[in-house]
């Protein structure tokens, strides 16, 4: 497994969120997570990711153990986190919200542009522009592309499509379509048509528990499965 | 008019230079730091005292001062600044406060408590401008500012650094999911703030007379560029602070004791109708 999550507990000061999640990733898998607000799914990416430390349990990537290792040596390790805001660096222009995100991977500037247009080739026109002044959809792409600069091995995504209108959900579909089986992923994803579509496995998430995997597409395929969770 | 003009942009060219550190630490880390006006009043005591001393060339001893803050800023930043991040901006306001009053006691002791003038290093030279007689070494403060602007403008502009340091202004947590160690960067913007706050201590010590509370003084017209400015804006601390330089000379050639009480009035209406939103 290249993610290991155990017993997992989150508190934000005195209030815990979290309690005894475990959940895997292996080595490109797509792995996706629902559940309603509030369950805890972005304290669970942000927790992996770095962005917390947990008070009890234990997060393994790629062997080693990592609870409490700082977001940006996280990152460094191959993690790329996509946050549920959306929000691009919006003084610099797209082509300087590129380079900063290959600044630390071992890509070229030129080949992180490179990068983002294969998977959104519309963006080239938008390249000396304000990240501030995009759509909402153009910034999740850009986003997206982003986070594929530099080979990661675990992508961690937060709400992909959220607030999206339908063309741009099947663009953002078509993105993560297309990198299936090339990376390891965890998607937090309310659109359960999404999720049955790209999935390998699924965790549902509940007040801070995870009460079920599905652990193969016929278990999830199932009608209402995924959607007592929502 | 002319001359109270030109005034008001030295004055704002001053405050300029020193807030500039303001808005910086303000805004990459959120932290309101008092201890800005020792390292500009330290500025203009090495200035002072390096000319009287060891070379009497202003600008080798300007130099030397704004070398010197860079060393007792970088001792500021890792002894206190840093322990104080995500703090509560109180602790940083008393921690920093603390550090200016024990620096200002050692300047006492270092240098006495006198006021001491620093003659005009260009001997009073002056230029012909409308015909009016204006003192070159205030024309030339300034031109220092404009550099400074467009230098700083470059190097947030073009450089990855300055590029790091805005987007991380923006929004921090992106900045470190990159892999980017956001700190060590705003740790360098710390630097370069205080280094152009004894800039500003070095550039105004033949314009005003240099004693242990300078500092006091013109921290608070600085507060008041870093929040007409906008809090954490580079340029609207440039636009700010000439503004201000100009409502204090103006002022002050009407009625002299209401010049920088008139700031605050300015800052005042800033506030009222342009809220901080926090
Ligand atoms: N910064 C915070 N401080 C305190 N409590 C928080 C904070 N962020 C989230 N919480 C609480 O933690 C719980 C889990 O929040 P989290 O954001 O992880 O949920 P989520 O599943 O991502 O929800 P959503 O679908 O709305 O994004 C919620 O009860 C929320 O109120
Ligand atoms: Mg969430």
């Amino acid at each position: 497994m290249l993610l290991e999550v155990k017993e997992l507990d989150v508190a934000y000061g005195a209030a815990k969120v979290l309690h005894g999640v475990s959940l895997a990733v292996d080595d490109n898998e797509m792995v996706f997570i629902v559940g309603r607000n509030g369950a805890g799914k972005t304290t669970l990416l942000k927790t992996t990711a770095g962005f917390m430390a947990p008070i009890a349990g234990s997060i393994a990537y790629a062997g080693e153990s990592c609870g409490g290792t700082p977001a940006e040596a996280m990152a460094l390790k191959g993690i790329r986190y996509v946050f549920q805001d959306k929000r691009v660096f919006s003084q610099l222009t797209v082509r300087e919200n590129i380079e900063l995100s290959a600044y630390m991977t071992p890509a070229t500037p030129t080949q992180a542009v490179e990068k983002v247009l294969e998977i959104y080739p519309r963006m080239a026109q938008f390249l000396e522009s304000r990240a501030g002044g995009l759509s909402g959809g153009q910034r999740q792409l850009l986003l997206l592309g982003c986070a594929l600069i530099g080979e990661p091995r675990l992508l961690l995504i937060d709400e992909p499509t959220e607030g999206l209108a339908a063309g741009t959900i099947a663009e953002v579909f078509e993105v993560l379509q297309s990198v299936k089986g090339r990376v390891s992923m965890l998607i937090v994803e309310q659109n359960l048509d999404v999720v049955r579509r790209l999935a390998d496995r699924v965790y549902a998430m509940k007040e801070g528990h995870i009460p079920r995997e599905f652990r193969s597409a016929s278990e999830f395929q199932e009608p209402d499965a995924l959607e007592q969770y929502l | 008019m002319i001359s109270t003009l030109a005034y008001g942009l030295t004055i704002g060219g001053i405050l300029y230079i020193i807030s500039i550190g303001l808005t910086l630490t303000f805004g990459t880390m959120r932290i309101v730091n008092f201890a800005h006006a020792l390292v500009y009043t330290v500025g203009a005591y090495v200035v002072m005292t390096v000319t009287a001393r060891i070379w009497d060339n202003f600008v080798f001893a300007g130099l030397v001062a704004v070398a010197v803050a860079v060393p007792l800023s970088y001792l500021i930043e890792r002894f206190v600044i840093r322990r104080l991040y995500g703090q509560s901006i109180d602790y940083a306001i008393i921690a920093t406060y603390a550090v200016l009053l024990v620096g200002v006691d050692v300047v006492k002791w270092l240098w006495g408590a006198t006021p001491m003038p620093l003659s005009d290093p260009l001997n009073g030279a002056f230029v012909v401008l409308g015909g009016v007689e204006l003192p070159l070494y205030r024309i030339l403060v300034i031109a220092v500012a404009l550099v400074v602007f467009a230098a700083l403008e470059v190097f947030f502009r073009r450089t990855m650094v300055g590029k790091i340091v805005v987007a991380g202004l923006e929004n921090k947590e992106a900045v470190r999911s990159l892999g980017i160690n956001v700190d060590r960067f705003f740790t360098i913007v710390f630097l370069i703030g205080s280094a152009l706050a004894a800039l500003g201590g070095v550039l105004y010590a033949p314009i005003t007379s240099i004693h242990p509370y300078m500092g006091f003084q013109v921290l608070l017209l600085c507060f008041a560029v870093v929040l007409v400015g906008g809090m954490g804006s580079i340029r609207g601390s440039f636009v700010a602070a000439f503004v201000l330089g100009l409502v204090i000379a103006v002022t002050g050639r009407f009625w002299g004791p209401a010049a920088e009480t008139m700031v605050f009035v300015v800052m005042a209406a800033v506030l009222i109708f342009k809220p901080i939103e926090a």
